[in-house]
């Protein structure tokens, strides 16, 4: 029997669904391997029965909590998928703020009815088996992530930072062309790919497992950085990470 | 030496683009840098380059390489990659030159790596002497600034004309085949290159205090100073950089990487490196370099000692792009070398050039990297996590190994990994494993069925001497899965009892349900020719056990032996080895009467991809199984 599998999105674009939708023809490969039961970038129906859930985005309030949880007791493998669900991503910029500020930004002068909490990768609520990061996620590294699932295989996630993948494509570095890059800390798996496009990293895969934060902040400022914009670099995605650490 | 003019030499790189026969690359721009990429004419060569990101070895020993794809449709079968394009790789400066001279030792040494010399032999390398030089080079320190070897022609450029070495009959041909107006250079030109090459000798702006050559013997001097790695590599990222850009470093990793359907896929190597955090790390959890100094000092001493023991050259052409790439500015071989060789002249420590080692490289015979297939022919769970597989080659042969020896299982479409031989080589016609399941491989072992197919490679390492062990007294201590592999030799010595003196077997696990060959361990209790002695670290309640309780040193006291007259035979996890040693040792066993058989990370299993060493030593072709005295002195060892 084919593995049953559903997408489920919490707070974020629904920018990693749609890169799985836009899969076309690797997805009809992989829809001979699974049967999709929730998808609502392409289809209506919902079901409850599933073996995969995927999903997006991060936990932003309590409400969310039980939502995933139910999600996780359903199904017999969680993988989150893009950058606000593997460690909270862009949400967790607003970490940073005072939340109370954060409420009346967003929602004005309804604030008080919203309760939202710092952002966080829902692995800080539910025990996750497999991550696809990503802002958004990479198509090969998600098919990559499915495949393994599918043959009963962990995922094979690099755990050394995208300076590596950045050194075998051969790229210009970032910091020789007067650019700020944090790929010596955020960890590996899309290739390289904002780097191969001619910009730098932002760091959207999050920190590598033991990530030299000093050494990476010295950096930044030897080549020219003032000491808040270093860290601000490392505000865009570690938010949730570093507070961690 | 010839001469051709800088249109000619143009209209000699055109014909050669125009001729299919080629694949023709060149140096090229690549924003501000240069990097070695295919040629679309000849006005894209910039022989003025300093230096290229990647080295040219990317030809040879690509990023990513596919070993062969496999089938398992309709049975199983694989085909290696097609064969390598003749190519033709214009502009290579000299150091890179001899960086390939080194990889072509390495690659050959003891089995030689097809995939690389098919490349290799196909191809021609054309080189260029450097015009400028990047400010990180040090080559002409390493005596790698010009090079006299390993190209098939050699340009100078001399203004308006190329001054053309020919340094093979395929360069010679190359060029009376594809260039127009070539002439004989004049006395007048030979002198102007050598005149050059000196110049270039004097090109760099780096500056080594002291003599290269010393720097294996300043090494060995340096090892055990932690605080000197630790102030060195404080702000190492272990973003590999200084590994991946370099031209002699030859480390891979290997995976396998099915497509959709999951029935077919390749099995590929790619680029690693010794910096990454993983490199030793094994599937148990433990990391045998888990630290940012003990990493940052394996790859100087790679480069400036084990290479040089092995091969009797220093593998750092002084390419500097090592320095250029390291962005917190640590990996610079002058600037380390040079506060090695201060702080110990400051200290007063005398070093002396090391004394050249006698080297002799064997090629016996390529590596096969596609495996034999074998089928499951009997499974048993031994325990929760341990499987024992009788495995049958599918052509039926033995696998004719020695004990202590292991074969590479592999699972097609999740990867290899190297298991122990459980069986003596007695048995015969088919060959048995012991698999714990700790990672993708092993969980996948033991998930198939009796019929189902695996790969099997080798067997691999050195084994036990058997001739040597016959007619000794033999004390073999297994911890856990340690027993696997000594059980091969076990087992041959209870095949040929009559051949060796006293036998004892301590064997120690966690708690009695994990006992291994447990029926086998029974009837060894009865066996009046072997002393048997066992123990868990502990018995739950309410479950049997009439062993020791404790760890496995409990057991040593139990034994009483002449230590002259006894050879120890240790296996079992990272940890027990220290312990068990010392309390031999404290009973009087001498050094050489002790043998352990050692665990590492492995990957290729034939001593090239790095993985499984311990300083200078290849776990998976120098071992397994060593003499304690060879590596006592070996500090990563035990
Ligand atoms: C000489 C030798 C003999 C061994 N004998 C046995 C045995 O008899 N029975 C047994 O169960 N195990 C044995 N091991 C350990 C076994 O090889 C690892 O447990 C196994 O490689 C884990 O692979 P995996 O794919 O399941 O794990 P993963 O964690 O998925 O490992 C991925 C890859 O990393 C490498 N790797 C990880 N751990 C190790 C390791 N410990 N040793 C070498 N490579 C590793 C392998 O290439 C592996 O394919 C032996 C190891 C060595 C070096
Ligand atoms: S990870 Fe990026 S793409 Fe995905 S939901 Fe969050 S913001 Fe959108
Ligand atoms: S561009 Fe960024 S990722 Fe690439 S090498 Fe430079 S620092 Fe590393
Ligand atoms: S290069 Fe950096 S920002 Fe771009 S996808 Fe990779 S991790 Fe994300
Ligand atoms: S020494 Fe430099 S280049 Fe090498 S891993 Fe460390 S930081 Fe990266
Ligand atoms: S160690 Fe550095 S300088 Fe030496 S060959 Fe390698 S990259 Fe070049
Ligand atoms: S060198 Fe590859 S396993 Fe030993």
């Amino acid at each position: 029997m084919k593995p049953k599998v559903a997408f489920f999105d919490f707070a974020g674009c629904e920018g990693d669904q749609l890169q799985v939708a836009n899969l076309e023809e690797e997805l009809l490969a992989l829809l001979g391997q699974v049967e999709v039961v929730s998808f609502r970038e392409v289809m209506k129906e919902q079901s409850d029965d599933y073996d995969i859930a995927f999903v997006e985005g991060s936990c932003t309030r309590l409400q969310d909590e039980e939502r995933l949880k139910q999600i996780r007791s359903n199904a017999k493998i969680v993988v989150a998928i893009g950058s606000c669900a593997t460690i909270g991503g862009i949400n967790s910029l607003r970490n940073y703020k005072d939340l109370d500020q954060v409420r009346k930004t967003v929602y004005g002068e309804q604030a008080k009815l919203f309760d939202t909490y710092a952002a966080r990768p829902i692995d800080a609520v539910v025990k996750v088996d497999a991550y696809v990061h990503g802002c958004p996620i990479n198509q090969k590294e998600f098919l990559q992530v499915v495949k393994s699932l599918l043959m009963g295989k962990r995922p094979d996630i690099p755990t050394y930072p995208v300076c590596v993948e950045c050194k075998k494509n051969e790229n210009v570095c970032a910091f020789e062309r007067g650019e700020f890059c944090v790929g010596p800390v955020t960890r590996a798996g899309c290739d390289s790919c904002c780097v191969n496009e001619g910009t730098v990293c932002w760091g959207c895969r999050g920190l590598v497992d033991n990530p030299n934060e000093n050494s990476q902040k010295e950096i930044l400022i030897k080549y020219g950085l003032t000491v808040d914009d270093a860290i601000g670099k490392f505000k865009m995605y570690f938010g949730w990470q570093e507070a961690k650490r | 030496m010839r001469i051709l003019s800088k249109e000619d030499f143009a209209d000699f790189v055109n014909a050669l683009i125009k001729d299919d026969a080629w694949d023709v690359i060149g140096v090229k721009a690549k924003g501000d840098k240069f990097a070695f990429g295919p040629l679309e004419s000849a006005g894209e060569l910039r022989l003025d380059y300093d230096v290229t990101l990647l080295p040219p070895k990317k030809y040879f020993f690509p990023q990513r390489e596919t070993l062969f794809t496999y089938n398992l449709a309709g049975g199983f079968s694989a085909k290696n990659p097609a064969e390598a394009k003749p190519t033709v790789i214009l502009g290579v400066h000299p150091y890179d030159i001899i960086a390939l001279f080194h990889m072509d030792e390495i690659f050959r040494e003891t089995k030689s790596d097809p995939y690389y010399f098919d490349k290799r032999k196909s191809s021609i390398i054309i080189g260029v002497n450097i015009q400028k030089m990047s400010k990180w080079n040090f080559s002409p320190f390493m005596g790698c600034a010009t090079v006299d070897y390993g190209y098939d022609l050699m340009l100078t450029d001399l203004g308006n004309r190329y001054a053309i070495s020919v340094g093979s009959q395929k360069g010679g041909e190359l060029l009376s085949k594809y260039a127009k107006n070539v002439t004989e250079a004049l006395a007048r030109d030979i002198q102007l290159v050598g005149q050059k090459k000196r110049e270039i000798v004097n090109m760099s702006q780096q500056k080594f205090d002291f003599s290269p050559e010393l720097i294996p013997e300043l090494l060995k001097k340096t090892y055990e100073e932690s605080d000197f790695w630790e102030r060195h590599s404080e702000k190492c990222l272990a973003c590999g950089s200084c590994v991946l850009v370099c031209p002699t470093c030859y480390c891979f990793d290997v995976k396998d990487d099915p497509d959709l359907s999951l029935n077919q896929g390749e099995r590929i190597r790619t680029w690693d490196g010794c910096l990454l955090e993983d490199f030793a790390k094994v599937a148990s959890g433990e990391n045998f370099r888990a630290t940012r100094p003990t990493r940052y000092r394996h790859r100087y001493f790679k480069k400036g000692k084990y290479l040089f023991d092995r091969f009797g050259f220093i593998s750092c052409v002084g390419c500097g792009r090592c320095s250029s790439n390291c962005l917190p500015d640590i990996a610079n071989p002058v600037n380390l070398f040079n506060d090695m060789y201060r702080e110990h002249a400051h200290n007063g420590v005398q070093v002396a050039v090391a004394e050249s080692p006698k080297v002799s490289i064997q090629t016996e015979g390529n590596i096969d990297y596609v495996p034999n297939l074998a089928t499951i022919i009997k499974k048993e769970q031994m325990t929760t996590n341990e499987m024992f597989l009788e495995i049958k080659l599918d052509d039926g042969s033995d696998l004719g190994h020695k004990p202590g020896q292991f074969v590479e299982v592999s699972v097609f479409g999740v990867g290899e990994a190297p298991i122990s031989l459980s069986s003596p080589p007695t048995k015969r016609g088919s060959f048995e494993i012991c698999v714990r399941k700790l990672g993708n491989v092993t969980t996948k072992l033991h998930m198939l069925k009796v019929g189902d197919r695996v790969g099997i490679r080798g067997p691999f390492g050195n084994g036990f001497d058997l001739d040597f062990l016959k007619g000794k007294n033999l004390l073999f201590v297994a911890g856990g899965l340690g027993i696997a592999p000594l059980r091969s030799l076990f087992n041959y010595v209870l095949d040929n009892r009559k051949d060796f003196g006293h036998v004892s077997l301590l064997y120690g696990c966690k708690e009695p349900r994990e006992l291994l060959f447990k029926d086998e361990m029974v009837a060894l209790q009865s066996r009046p020719d072997v002393e048997f002695k066992s123990a868990v670290n502990w018995c739950p309640d309410g479950e049997a056990w009439t062993g020791s309780i404790g760890v496995i040193t409990t057991l040593i006291p139990q034994v009483s032996f002449d230590p002259d007259n006894i050879y120890a035979i240790i296996c079992g996890p990272p940890v027990m080895y220290k312990y068990v040693i010392g309390d031999l040792k404290a009973r009087k066993v001498p050094d050489d009467h002790i043998i352990v058989s050692l665990e590492r990370r492995m990957k290729c299993g034939v001593g090239k991809c790095g993985h499984c060493q311990i300083n200078e030593i290849y776990v998976c072709k120098d071992g397994p199984v060593f003499n304690y005295s060879k590596i006592k002195g070996v500090p990563e060892a035990l």
